[in-house]
């Protein structure tokens, strides 16, 4: 076991890790930072994404000790205190959400979209969120969630 | 309806989304209980052996192993995975372990850790000799009568058959006859959320099991035939569930976690990956259909012949109840006055075949209406006008029992279809384009699905309310929220009777302890079962409230109506007292509680209809399909929530949509299974749908016996998207494809063969 530091949310974590553990496993194992998801565990699902140094990455593909020093964005540092943020208020609206299980991931990868590109077009969106699976939705809303919430992060009611 | 909704037919998100989309929902692997050991299991290698010494000492010596389980010490019992209620007989078949292993991927041992590590290094310990015996992954050669037995007394599990008029002399009164055969294949669910159960055996001989389940209640029916409790010391509980579609209707890791739990009266956790989810749960049936028609000049249709062989796999599981599902849905599409329809699932060497979403629909609709295509084409009709000519009306009576089918509105939503896809244009595209390297090709189907299980075997459910002394409310309800938001709708239908608002409205689900007993989460039955049981739970307590509020307000109690949280007295509105007065005085000065059930069991089975329309390109090179457009239109009865049908809708499309095209779990010659990754089993993202055109018909009074004259969607949607999809394809390169799914290799293939359609 290593002691490490993981700066996630902005708040510093240390723990002691074993250097071959994933970053996904520390956030949920470790951290109880359980809102984000396994679905695979082999990088095909999206269900674990978190947001790396402004980039979506499936946590369950980085090794912890490649994620110390990094800025780390998971779906628990989405809402401020308890207003949520406009991409969790759109997802809820459009009925984004059925299962669950793949939505802190995908709208994760929606927030590193948006965050660099705040006015994509439908194949931009549909690309960005192209490593999430979802098996509840044919993503309809999801891409109608995103649009809405890009529309409002632009016209700044966020 | 006299009156308007105040709270139902509004778009309305999933009760819980807001959990969700902040990573707060807690499902059964975000759980954690003291002193929890997590389990590993260890799966056959082979495809069907004898195991002739298993040697576990290994394992049990590694530190941090706290148990290791086989055959050898847990119990002999078998059982069905598939059982839905107590008198429930269907074929014993598994074992929790077993001494035979009959596919690549079933399970042998089973170990108990403290930590996940430690559990999975132990089973790689476990030194098992095994004693191959005959492989037999073909469902038609595994159904010859000398084929290796699986099981004793052969390998056909049993056979479901159904006949409607007299086939023979319709065949012999037709013009023409067409015979083919169809083949689909074993796909995954796919599920994000992988199979999880938590198992807490104390030292009271309590077994508490949280599982993302769909039926609490049926899986305490076999807990309690394996391990010989009562049910009083058996509670099932599903907290939440990331996704079922019928993959986790049938018991599979809980069984295991159970008995490690009751060897070291620890909690158990277990979790399968994602690879041992594809391995070892459930896969939809493989099938083989002869299908024949009979039909004449002008396209009516005299007689229908199905001969189908479903693969159930290792295992019996629900072989029966899928057969005979399947064996009814073909019977009340089309004005057919001759029809039979006759299936055998089959025992072969390959993964445990189980419910999924369709529940063998989609099976038989893949050859019917394939085949119908062809006709169609073959008699120089438009397709989409030889379905009009022979669907359904509102009011006939289906050709079997002659049972009246309620108010099936196909024909619109085909008419509809047509609409939203401009099929005039579409068609032209695929005549404009029909000499091209890329062609266009638009393919229509109707499908259906049930909404229960009526005339299968008993389906019932029972709600109940409990009202608080502030006039809030709980419902306790059986039902298992896998995503379609079920229980969202049921909390919805009890503010719409008690006038109670949404956010004084909560509830208990899905605990064999605290809810009363319901059927299970399948067959489509949320709607029309258990939200049919909610009504009449909510129009109970409706009674009791308004005799506690005619006590405070001094007006006869049926004068009383319920709006705002409060009662109101109908003849002057401002006579009025809120619920939580009704329930201080209630609780204070009557003594009383308030809490009411109501049981509801099915009386008619209702179907719900669809129709496709799908506009793909093909490249006739590489016999790539490209999906470009989608049309798809269900008559769900009256719309209750617009938001959650549509979604459930697109997500039925999407799935069928992989069936058509992409998805398989692929074997090798003895049984190995190849593609157990989300990377090669073929799911499709959102890069790769096609433009979704989305509605529902049917408004107006809807359909008889539902709640509101509402109906299902859950499974109808994928019933009717392969046919569509590939009915597309052949009509865009004019040669025939008969299985599934259509992959570059198989359209080129079709494309070679020169099969004219």
């Amino acid at each position: 076991m290593e002691q490490m530091v993981l700066e996630i949310n902005q708040t510093e974590y240390a723990f002691l890790a074993e250097p071959k553990w994933t970053l996904l496993y520390v956030l949920r194992e470790v951290l109880d930072l359980t809102g984000t998801k396994c679905g695979c565990g082999t990088g095909d699902c999206g269900a674990c994404r978190v947001i790396m140094d402004g980039k979506a990455v499936n946590s369950c593909m980085v090794q912890v000790r490649n994620a110390v020093g990094c800025r780390i964005e998971t779906i628990e540092g989405l809402a401020r205190g308890t207003k949520l943020h406009p991409i969790q208020q759109a997802f809820i609206e459009c009925g984004a959400v059925q299962c669950g299980f793949c939505t802190p991931g995908m709208i994760m990868s929606a927030k590193a979209l948006l965050d660099v590109n705040p006015e994509p077009d439908e194949t931009e969106i549909r690309q960005a969120i192209a490593g999430n699976l979802c098996r509840c939705t044919g993503y309809v809303k999801i891409v109608e969630a995103i649009q809405l919430a890009a529309r409002r992060m632009r016209e700044g009611d966020a | 309806m006299e009156k308007e909704f105040r709270v139902l037919g509004k778009a309305r998100p999933n009760h819980d989304a807001v959990l969700k989309a902040t990573g707060r929902k807690i499902y059964v692997d975000d759980m954690y209980l003291p002193g929890m050991l997590y389990a590993k299991v260890l799966f056959s290698p082979e495809a069907h052996a004898r195991i002739k010494k298993i040697d576990t000492s290994k394992a049990e010596a590694l530190p941090g192993v706290r148990a290791v389980a086989c055959y050898k010490n847990v119990p002999q019992v078998r059982y069905n995975s598939a059982v839905r209620y107590i008198e429930h007989e269907i074929p014993d078949t598994e074992r929790i372990f077993d001494d035979t292993v009959r596919f690549v991927g079933d399970r042998v041992a089973a170990v108990a850790a403290d930590t996940p590590e430690i559990a999975e290094a132990a089973v790689k310990l476990i030194e098992v000799e095994y004693e191959p015996l005959p492989v037999l992954l073909d469902v038609e050669e595994a159904a010859r009568e000398d084929a290796y037995p699986i099981y004793e007394g052969g390998n056909i599990v049993g056979e479901s058959y159904v006949n409607a008029g007299d086939v023979e002399k319709g065949f012999a009164e037709s013009d023409y006859i067409f015979e083919d055969r169809y083949e689909t294949q074993a796909i995954h669910h796919a599920a994000m959320e992988p199979h999880v159960a938590i198992a807490d055996w104390n030292f009271e001989d309590k077994l508490t099991i949280y599982s993302p389940c769909q039926n609490t209640f049926g899986f305490r029916v076999i807990l309690g035939r394996i391990f010989g409790l009562p049910y009083s010391r058996i509670r099932m509980v599903a907290p939440a569930i990331g996704g079922g579609f019928g993959g986790k209707l049938e018991m599979t890791v809980e069984p295991v976690a159970a008995v490690l739990s009751k060897m070291t009266r620890c909690p158990v956790k277990i979790r399968y990956t994602r690879k041992e989810c594809m391995l070892s749960t459930r896969v939809r049936h493989p099938s083989v259909s002869y299908v024949k028609t009979g039909v004449m000049k002008d396209g009516t249709v005299k007689a229908v012949e199905f001969r189908m062989f479903t693969n159930t796999g290792a295992y019996a599981s629900s072989a029966m109840n899928v057969s005979g599902a399947m064996s009814h849905k073909v019977f009340s599409m089309y004005k057919i006055p001759n029809m039979r329809f006759c299936n055998h699932p089959v025992y072969t060497n390959t993964a445990i075949s189980g419910a999924m979403r369709g529940y063998g629909s989609p099976q038989a609709y893949f050859g019917m209406e394939r085949q119908f295509n062809k006709i169609a084409r073959a008699l120089g009709m438009d397709p989409l006008e030889f379905r009009m000519k022979n669907l359904v009306d509102p009011d006939s009576c289906e050709p079997v029992f002659h049972n009246p089918i309620g108010n099936p509105r196909v024909k619109e939503c085909l008419e509809r279809a047509g609409e939203l896809i401009h099929y005039e244009e579409a068609l032209a595209e695929q005549e404009a384009t029909k000499n091209d390297r890329l062609r266009i090709g638009v393919g229509v189907a109707v499908g259906l699905h049930g909404n229960n299980c009526f005339g299968a075997h008993r389906d019932v459910t029972t709600m109940m309310l409990k009202m608080n002394e502030d006039g809030s409310c709980i419902l306790y309800s059986g039902a298992h929220d896998m995503g379609n938001d079920n229980v969202g709708l049921q909390m919805e239908m009890v503010s719409e009777v008690l006038g109670i608002s949404l956010d004084r409205i909560d509830l208990v689900q899905a605990d064999t302890d605290a809810c009363l007993w319901n059927l299970g989460d399948y067959a489509s039955r949320g709607t029309f079962v258990e939200g049919k049981a909610t009504l009449q739970a909510a129009e109970e307590m409706k009674k009791l409230l308004q005799e506690e509020a005619s006590k405070v307000l001094k007006v006869p109690p049926e004068e009383i109506e319920f709006a705002d949280n409060a009662a109101l007295w109908s003849k002057d509105p401002d006579t009025r007292a809120s619920l939580a007065e009704v329930m201080l005085h209630c609780q204070r000065d009557s003594g009383r509680e308030l809490c009411c059930s109501a049981t509801y069991a099915a009386r008619r089975g209702a179907c719900s209809y669809g129709a496709h329309i799908a506009k793909v390109q093909v490249d006739m090179e590489s016999g790539a399909v490209k999906l470009l457009d989608y049309a798809a239109v269900h008559d769900v009865g009256r719309v209750l929530n617009p938001l959650t049908l549509k979604g459930q809708l697109a997500g039925g499309v999407h799935m069928g949509l992989g069936y058509a095209v992409c998805e398989e779990l692929c074997y090798d010659e003895k049984g190995k299974p190849l593609n157990l990754s989300l990377k090669k089993y073929h799911v499709l993202r959102a890069s790769e749908m096609p433009r979704l055109h989305l509605d529902f018909v049917g408004g107006g009074e809807g359909e008889p016996d539902g709640p509101y004259g509402a109906k299902s969607m859950g499974e109808s949607p994928v019933v009717l998207v392969a046919p569509a999809v590939v009915n597309a394809i052949m009509n865009a390169i004019g040669y025939s494809l008969n299985r599934i799914p259509a992959t570059p290799e198989r359209v080129r293939a079709a494309i070679a063969g020169q099969k004219g359609e």
